[in-house]
């Protein structure tokens, strides 16, 4: 019996041990990807699709994943939950990173042909709007559609005032800004809400009427935050100037 | 044998440690790596801003001495991108909005500032006497910041100053005092430039365009029951289950618009979709509407989509309304109205209206410049004829349509020719004011199949 007992620790022992060492050993080699690298680095201002975006390029998406047996649904130009999942298919099939959006590296896997140059050839308001929305969902996924529009004003009416960085991006990245920026929310793939809200906040809606600061009363922790004058409260989110 | 078992265990313990020693040693070095990295990149952030200011600094001096309107341009114009490169350097510094919002404010201001001297200059005005004492206070305040800076750097060197540990709020008292000495001096910067009076130009960052308040809005305050009944009233043939108010805060008054937000719960739809609406204070306008119901399968062309627009404008009262853009997305129309008086466009009236396409439904509403601009105005005659103006246009520029509009200029408004057309297979829109045929704006048209970008 007891000769059993000693038997089964030992037992345990040594297959944790192993279990750690084969963990450590991958966790060494783990993080060095030097592809990581590379990949990003041919974006030839592409215009980048995602739910919600319509036009001529989501239907040679559709068209072409339609033909792999990817996509089911209609090519009909619109990036709906159909094209959406099946591009998330075919991103998994391609191991690519499975984000149901097509970047530079999803569209070149589907060979789809780079733009022509012209006086207009990649401008547009795509990489704006996209952004916006993942600031969106980084910061306001939990809160009514109107405050997420309105957080999204508040980026907006920074570039805009005078003692704030003048781009999307510096606002965005200026550092402490923003808590979903410091710990990698940001990062996430936004919602078709949050790109919905950034589209609304860009076209010119504006829920806080020229706020240029929000904070959530709950969990601020800059006491500077407190001096700022609220005008409105839009779910847990107060806003002010 | 019972003795070389025991052994396994901890000969494996100690693999263990060791490989647990290597995989923190290679971790600790990543880590260093990583702050190198980021302690090098702000180090040059830090001297690029110095070399900026620097460069500010001496600019301005100059210009204080140049005595020719063609020297003084070419300083403007590096002031302009000196202090555009040091406001955009400065915003990726580990320093938080608190910390350097005057600082941010006097370098925008500084470039915008330069903007419009250059404008004046290229218009043939001379630097006047009040703008010479502004520059002059501009010239006083880079000097500030570079000495700030110069004290900086001095300690930089002296105590192997870290910038990159400041950005995380470590307990290590080293670098607490660093931290002290490189947010302090910039604080005690910030707070100085605050003082400084407010500089009265024309420009996108004056401020008194960032605090302009709306001409549009006149009549009594109404209180918020009144209000909640205007929104209701607006709203007409949907009906209403609910309506709340979002809370005001303290200093309501004091925001661009003051208003009254309200959540209204349509008895036909969820309760957690509601239609959100703003209704001024003063007047009871509604200032905006949007009604985030999803859109699926939409039938109606956009021209249909316009008459639905224009006809619900005229509904609510604004009834020389003009279409001018449309945008598709998220399965509706976005249009853009402005209103025209005497055949003259008038671009700062201006209402959005969306139009879903499934129904026809108007789900989105925007009349915030509308109610920011719209005011009685005298349109002057055109001192220029059509074709006087068409001769200040560039001549390979195709023309496709002519007209006379009100577009916006700074703080004010000015009367201008408006000429559509194509430069090199890109559509453009060229504005030649018609009092004095200067070419005020060129805005470039992006079309697609979705609608129309300006930009």
């Amino acid at each position: 019996m007891k000769k059993g007992e000693i038997h089964l620790k030992r037992f345990i022992i040594i297959s944790t041990a192993l279990t750690m060492v084969f963990l450590s050993i991958f966790l060494f080699f783990g993080p060095h990807n030097p592809r990581f690298l590379s990949s990003n680095n041919y974006a030839y201002a592409e215009r980048i699709l995602y739910w919600g975006v319509q036009g001529q390029d989501v239907r040679t998406v559709q068209d072409k994943l339609l033909r792999w047996g990817f996509y089911d649904g209609a090519v009909d130009g619109i990036y709906g939950a159909r094209t959406y999942r099946a591009v998330r298919k075919f991103q998994t099939k391609h191991g690519l990173k499975v984000d149901g959006v097509v970047g530079p590296s999803t569209a070149k896997a589907l060979g789809m042909p780079s733009a022509v140059g012209k006086t207009a050839t990649g401008v547009n308001r795509n990489a704006d709007e996209y952004l916006l929305a993942r600031a969106i969902h980084g910061e306001a996924r939990g809160e009514p559609y109107v405050g997420k529009v309105a957080v999204a004003a508040v980026v907006l009416n920074r570039t805009r005032s005078s003692s704030f960085p003048n781009t999307i991006a510096g606002v965005i990245y200026q550092p402490l800004a923003f808590t979903a920026v410091a710990d990698g929310q940001i990062n996430m793939t936004p919602n078709m809400d949050s790109i919905k809200a950034a589209r609304d906040a860009l076209n010119g809606w504006d829920p806080t009427y020229g706020c240029l600061y929000y904070w959530n009363p709950a969990t601020a922790t800059s006491k500077w935050i407190w001096s700022r004058k609220v005008t409105l409260k839009i779910g847990k989110h107060w806003f002010g100037i | 044998m019972d003795n070389r078992k025991q052994l396994i265990a901890p000969a494996l313990l100690a693999l263990l440690l060791v490989a647990a020693l290597v995989w923190g040693y290679n971790q600790n070095q990543i880590k260093k790596q990583h702050e190198i990295t980021l302690e090098n990149h702000y180090q040059r952030l830090f001297f690029d801003v110095k070399k900026h200011i620097e460069n500010v600094q001496v600019n301005l001096s100059k210009a204080l001495v140049a005595n020719s309107k063609e020297r003084n341009v070419l300083l403007f114009s590096q002031i302009v991108s000196e202090a555009t490169s040091a406001h955009s350097k400065l915003g990726q510094m580990p320093l938080t909005h608190a910390e350097v919002a005057n600082t941010e404010k006097f370098l925008n201001q500084a470039a915008d500032y330069s903007t419009f001297l250059i404008q004046r200059h290229l218009q043939g005005q001379d630097i006047t006497t009040e703008q010479r004492e502004a520059l002059n206070g501009l010239q006083g305040n880079s000097a500030k910041f570079n000495a700030e800076l110069e004290n900086i750097q001095g300690s930089l060197s002296d105590q192997n100053f870290l910038l990159g540990s400041m950005s995380k709020n470590q307990g290590n008292e080293i670098e607490e005092a660093n931290a002290n000495i490189f947010q302090t001096s910039l604080v005690q910067l910030d707070k100085e430039f605050s003082k400084t009076p407010e500089l009265i130009y024309d420009g996108p960052f004056a401020d008194q365009m960032v605090n302009k308040k709306p001409v549009g809005l006149t009549g009594d305050d109404v209180s918020l029951e009144e209000a909640a009944s205007l929104a209701q009233d607006f709203l007409g043939e949907v009906s209403i289950g609910g309506i709340e108010a979002f809370e005001a805060g303290e200093h309501l008054d004091e925001s661009r618009i003051p208003a009254y937000t309200f959540n209204v719960f349509p008895q036909s739809q969820n309760r957690d979709m509601a239609i959100y609406l703003g209704v001024s204070k003063k007047g009871g306008e509604v200032i905006w509407m949007a009604n985030p119901r999803p859109v699926t399968g939409g039938q109606l062309s956009v021209r249909d989509a316009e008459e639905k627009a224009k006809a619900y404008l005229q509904n609510k009262g604004f009834s020389n309304m003009e279409a001018n853009y449309s945008l598709k997305y998220d399965g509706g129309v976005l249009f853009t109205f402005t209103d025209v008086q005497d055949e003259v466009i008038i671009y700062p009236d201006l209402i959005k209206v969306k139009v879903a396409l499934d129904s026809g439904e108007v789900v989105g509403f925007d009349a915030s410049a509308y109610y920011m601009n719209h005011k009685d105005r005298n349109i002057t005659a055109p001192h220029l004829d059509e074709g006087g103006a068409r001769a200040k246009v560039k001549e390979s520029f195709v023309i496709d349509s002519t007209r006379l509009a009100i577009i916006p200029k700074g703080k004010d408004e000015v009367l201008c020719y408006e000429f559509k057309g194509k430069q090199d297979q890109g559509d453009f829109i060229v504005y030649i004011n018609a009092l004095d045929g200067s070419e005020e704006q060129i805005l470039q048209i992006i079309q697609d199949e979705n609608g129309t970008l300006t930009f």
